[in-house]
């Protein structure tokens, strides 16, 4: 019996083997949201054409996110024989001379990023690559020289960008479901457990609990029935790793969470997905019916006795919904106000049974530690945080992405190296971690080691891994103020710490910014920061007055320019600056004219403009559409 | 209802032209209860007219109140123990109003008091009755009408309740298919699912204003979400909000008079990488520049 489940796995392998590696070209197009929101439908469909109309023969097949989202649409090539290519920045237009060349015997070298020579997944070369057509390619910096790429590690996102999502054939092919087999069949829940313990894997959702402590204390618990959940409710706004992991590898999830299954001895696991995220959903609903098709996921695992099943549920846009007794709420279909703990949801959960709830990046980390071992999983990283974690690098910096580094790294090696500076050179102001849980990191901290502790010292945290980079135009007090915005409207209302205070807060940082504060603030925002912090039931409260508190902390010389002398140094808060048009740049285009709502800008054809600033409402609408650089702010 | 009629007539005036200083207040909420109060308070003689079998209305229905998250109870209950023991104010539970003739301040009206088959005089509210009723027909606050759904909603309801039935917490995606099959969710067809279900309208309403994706009016038939994350922000996501209400005439969280947009803030849509992005539905446009916004509408009639 047992060789029959190695021998379905095998064919599996074997039939995405060939899919990943055909004997002609394959054409992967990166489909996750940020490609699809860049045009890639386009160029997919425009390829397809292409071939049609060429009648060139190759594989033309869809992947999720690589993570160089700056540079979508990213198409990749893989020649028989030969390397593994990466274009990026491809539009329908250019999809058309790309199928022109190839079906000319050529390789296409226009917007060529990088040459892939090998394949590695999870720290281990699976594959060289042929060297054919390499001849073409000289000059082509190789995949580890793009600095975007080379001081990345992937665990958790390897095979995003790589298989075809809702391939279970390509996914297996790289070891996928390997671990479960070999776990189901040879381990016990406890060897499991213990495993998962000693890798150090912490979670990966924001708060960094030990994953291996929270299983076995959801294990230890008696019970009929035990639940796992899994949290793609991805709230924060900034961080967007869980959706492209539901994107582009929605099998390491499913099996990871099979493998929590087992080792909690729970049968019904849920992921509860944001409803923002309808691709998501999609990709992941197609998964779960594959694995169901091939005995995966149901009755008796690869006959090992074992069942479990994975169901779907939606948020519906609650940010609260992310906090885990609020998300269980959520799905027993009740109101989603998060409750105190203890008890934990470990010893009463969904239904008041025990639960355990870990994030999607969690989950994913799960097969690979199982597959690697806690050795290696545990070589990687600093004392009390390891593996690696996926940051979402994005905000005013040269190369927007998903990256998924070591623990350790530092901020500066992160904003510099992989996402290569701030654009136009413009001088770095701070980077905002974690979310509206987490602070602004000044650019003093830059040589910060990246972990759960040295964040959580600098008044910041790890949260789900957002990473905001600011530069000078960015106001600390704005984005504060927008924090408490987004937590004040959040706020479930249930405890009066954090539904009153989050308002007196936007309040007050609300009247700084309009240039009204008074001296006395500053002081009392600190103290009412800790009162919430300490007074509140759940996370969102616990930890709304990071923003607020960490920019005082580094940044308290802005706050007091805004309340001493209403000024915004950023330039960035509307009430404190004024719009006034350089009369030696315009060139009396007559286009912020026509563009004004409030009809403030005056002036004749060709002739230098006017603000009038008794009717100019600020809104800056001139100033983004002047080509001549003529509106100066103040 | 019943042919158990009973016809009052209240206030009866001696003459034509004088007026009788008494009032009646139709319709016992909070609104009617308070004035009745307050009438009652200067010493006019208050008759308080409520269709139901007891006072107090929505509110009592409700957790919290608009704007100051005030506990309904809490205000409400003072008031319902004031009206009922106020020497001035006469409770006319259960009844409905068929008519009135006459002039202001001075005129009659003809009330038709429901059956409760119960003596309200000897009845002291023990409960005792409901616990021993060999049937449970007896509740203390009723939906006044069985809702009946037509033809056309019943067609989508009932499959979307054919299939949860028997899953734990279906209340959930159930309200998520009826709000992604109407835009909105509809006022008759939750009182219908809140009877199918088992799950009180109070209950179903804190649900619905809890998430930010329900909405209880008829939203557009396209739905533009302009991405509020930080980066977003960070790159200028209120300027293209702005731009976005003023051309279509309307103001963040709501819907163009032709019903063709609705306009809301999205919390983040996940693609901060290509800021500042808006979704229109469920496709996502990333990198939108203000000049952008019109080309995009454009797609979407």
């Amino acid at each position: 019996m047992i060789g029959s489940y190695t021998r379905l796995l095998d064919g599996l392998q074997e039939t995405g083997l060939s899919s990943l590696y055909p004997d002609r070209f394959r054409i992967s197009v990166g489909m996750a949201t940020c490609g699809l929101a860049t045009g890639a439908m386009g160029v997919f469909q425009r390829l397809k054409e292409e071939l049609d109309r060429t009648g060139f023969d190759a594989v033309l097949s869809r992947t999720g996110c690589l993570g160089f989202c700056q540079r979508e649409p990213v198409v990749d090539l893989y020649v028989p024989g030969g390397p593994r290519l990466t274009y990026v920045e491809m539009t329908p237009e250019k999809a058309a001379g790309f199928i022109d060349v190839l079906s000319r015997g050529g390789i296409p070298v226009e917007d060529l990023l990088c040459v892939h020579q090998s394949e590695t997944l999870l720290g281990d070369t699976v594959r060289e690559y042929g060297t054919k057509g390499m001849d073409q390619l000289s000059g082509v910096p190789l995949y580890t020289e793009v600095p975007f790429f080379s001081k990345q590690s992937k665990i958790a996102l390897r095979n995003c960008g790589i298989i075809d999502p809702v391939s279970i054939e390509e996914y297996v092919a790289r070891s996928g479901y390997r671990a479960l087999h070999d776990v189901l069949l040879e381990k016990t829940p406890e060897e499991l457990i213990r495993e998962v313990k000693e890798s150090g894997l912490r979670g990966r959702g924001g708060g960094g609990f030990p994953t291996g402590l929270k299983w076995e204390y959801t294990r230890r618990t008696e019970a009929d029935e035990r639940y796992i959940v899994c949290n793609a409710d991805e709230g924060d706004p900034g961080a967007y790793m869980d959706r492209s992991v539901l994107e582009g590898d929605p099998h390491s999830v499913i099996e990871g969470m099979i493998l929590g299954g087992f080792a909690m001895g729970a049968s019904t696991g849920f992921v509860y997905v944001r409803t923002e995220y309808p691709l998501a959903i999609q990709r992941m609903e197609e998964a779960i019916a594959q694995a169901g098709k091939n005995g995966f996921l149901g009755d008796d695992i690869f006959g090992s006795g074992f069942s479990f099943d994975i169901e779907i549920r939606q948020g519906s846009g609650a940010f609260v919904c992310g906090e885990e007794t609020s998300l269980m709420h959520s799905i027993e279909g009740v109101s989603p106000e998060p409750r105190n703990r203890p008890p934990f949801p470990s010893e009463s959960g969904l239904w008041e049974k025990p639960t355990n709830i870990n994030n999607v990046e969690t989950w994913a980390n799960i097969p690979a530690i199982i597959q690697k071992g806690s050795g290696w999983f545990s070589s990687i990283g600093t004392g009390k945080s390891k593996g690696t974690k996926v940051f979402s690098l994005v905000g005013t910096v040269r190369n927007t992405g998903l990256v998924e580094v070591p623990m350790g790294i530092t901020l500066r090696e992160i904003i510099f190296d992989i996402g290569g500076g701030i654009p136009e050179d413009r001088e770095f102001k701070a980077v905002q971690t974690g979310g509206p849980s987490g602070g602004c990191i000044p650019a003093s901290l830059l040589d910060l080691p990246v972990d759960y502790e040295r964040l959580a010292e600098a008044g910041s945290i790890m949260g789900s891994g957002g990473m905001v980079v600011m530069d000078q135009s960015s106001c600390v007090v704005d984005i504060a103020r927008y924090f408490l915005e987004f937590t004040n409207d959040e706020s479930c209302g249930k405890c009066t710490s954090c539904r009153d205070g989050s308002e007196l807060m936007l309040e007050i940082l609300t009247r700084i910014t309009r240039g009204n504060g008074k001296s006395e603030d500053i002081d009392f925002l600190e103290e009412l920061g800790v009162a919430i912090t300490d007074a509140s039931q759940c996370g969102l409260g616990q930890t709304l007055a990071n923003p607020v508190l960490s920019t005082i902390r580094y940044f308290r010389e802005e706050y007091e320019a805004h309340i001493e002398r209403a000024v915004c140094p950023a330039h960035a808060c509307k009430a404190l600056v004024t719009y006034r048009v350089d009369a030696g740049r315009c060139t009396g285009c007559t286009l912020c004219a026509r563009n004004c709502p409030s009809g403030a800008v005056r002036g004749k054809l060709k002739e230098a403009h006017t603000i009038d600033q008794g009717n100019c409402t600020k809104c800056g609408l001139c100033f983004d559409v002047c080509n001549f650089n003529a509106i100066v702010v103040e | 209802m019943t042919e158990l009629k009973k016809k009052e007539k209240i206030g009866t005036p001696d003459t034509a032209d004088r007026q009788s200083g008494a009032v009646m207040v139709v319709g016992g909420g909070i609104a009617g209860i308070q004035s009745s109060l307050d009438l009652a308070d200067s010493g006019f003689k208050v008759y308080l007219l409520e269709r139901t079998p007891a006072i107090g209305g929505t509110m009592a229905q409700l957790d919290k109140t608009f704007p100051t998250n005030d506990c309904a109870m809490c205000v409400i209950s003072p008031k319902l123990v004031g009206s009922g023991r106020h020497l001035n104010i006469d409770l006319i539970t259960n009844a409905e109003l068929m008519g009135i003739e006459g002039d202001a301040g001075n005129f009659t009206v003809k009330v038709k008091r429901h059956p409760r088959y119960v003596d309200s005089e000897k009845c002291t509210g023990c409960g005792a009755c409901v616990q021993n009723c060999p049937v449970s027909r007896i509740i203390y606050a009723v939906e006044l009408d069985e809702v009946e759904l037509e033809r056309k909603d019943l067609d989508i309801v009932m499959p979307l309740l054919e299939d949860s039935a028997g899953t734990r917490g279906s209340l959930m995606p159930v309200l998520q298919a009826i709000d992604r099959h109407y835009g909105y969710l509809p006022k008759d067809v939750i009182r219908f699912i809140s009877g199918k279900l088992d799950v009180s309208i109070s209950e179903i309403y804190n649900i619905a204003t809890f998430y930010n994706s329900f909405s209880l009016v008829p939203k557009g038939r396209h739905r533009i979400s302009i991405c509020m994350g930080t980066t977003c922000y960070v790159k200028g996501a209120e300027k293209i909000m702005q731009k976005l209400c003023r051309d279509l005439g309307t103001e963040p969280g709501g819907t163009t008079e032709d019903l063709r947009f609705s306009v809301e803030a999205a919390r983040c849509i996940g693609c901060c990488s290509l800021a500042p992005a808006i979704m229109v539905n469920d496709r996502v446009y990333g990198r939108v520049k203000l000049s952008d916004l019109s080309g995009i509408l454009k797609e979407y009639e």
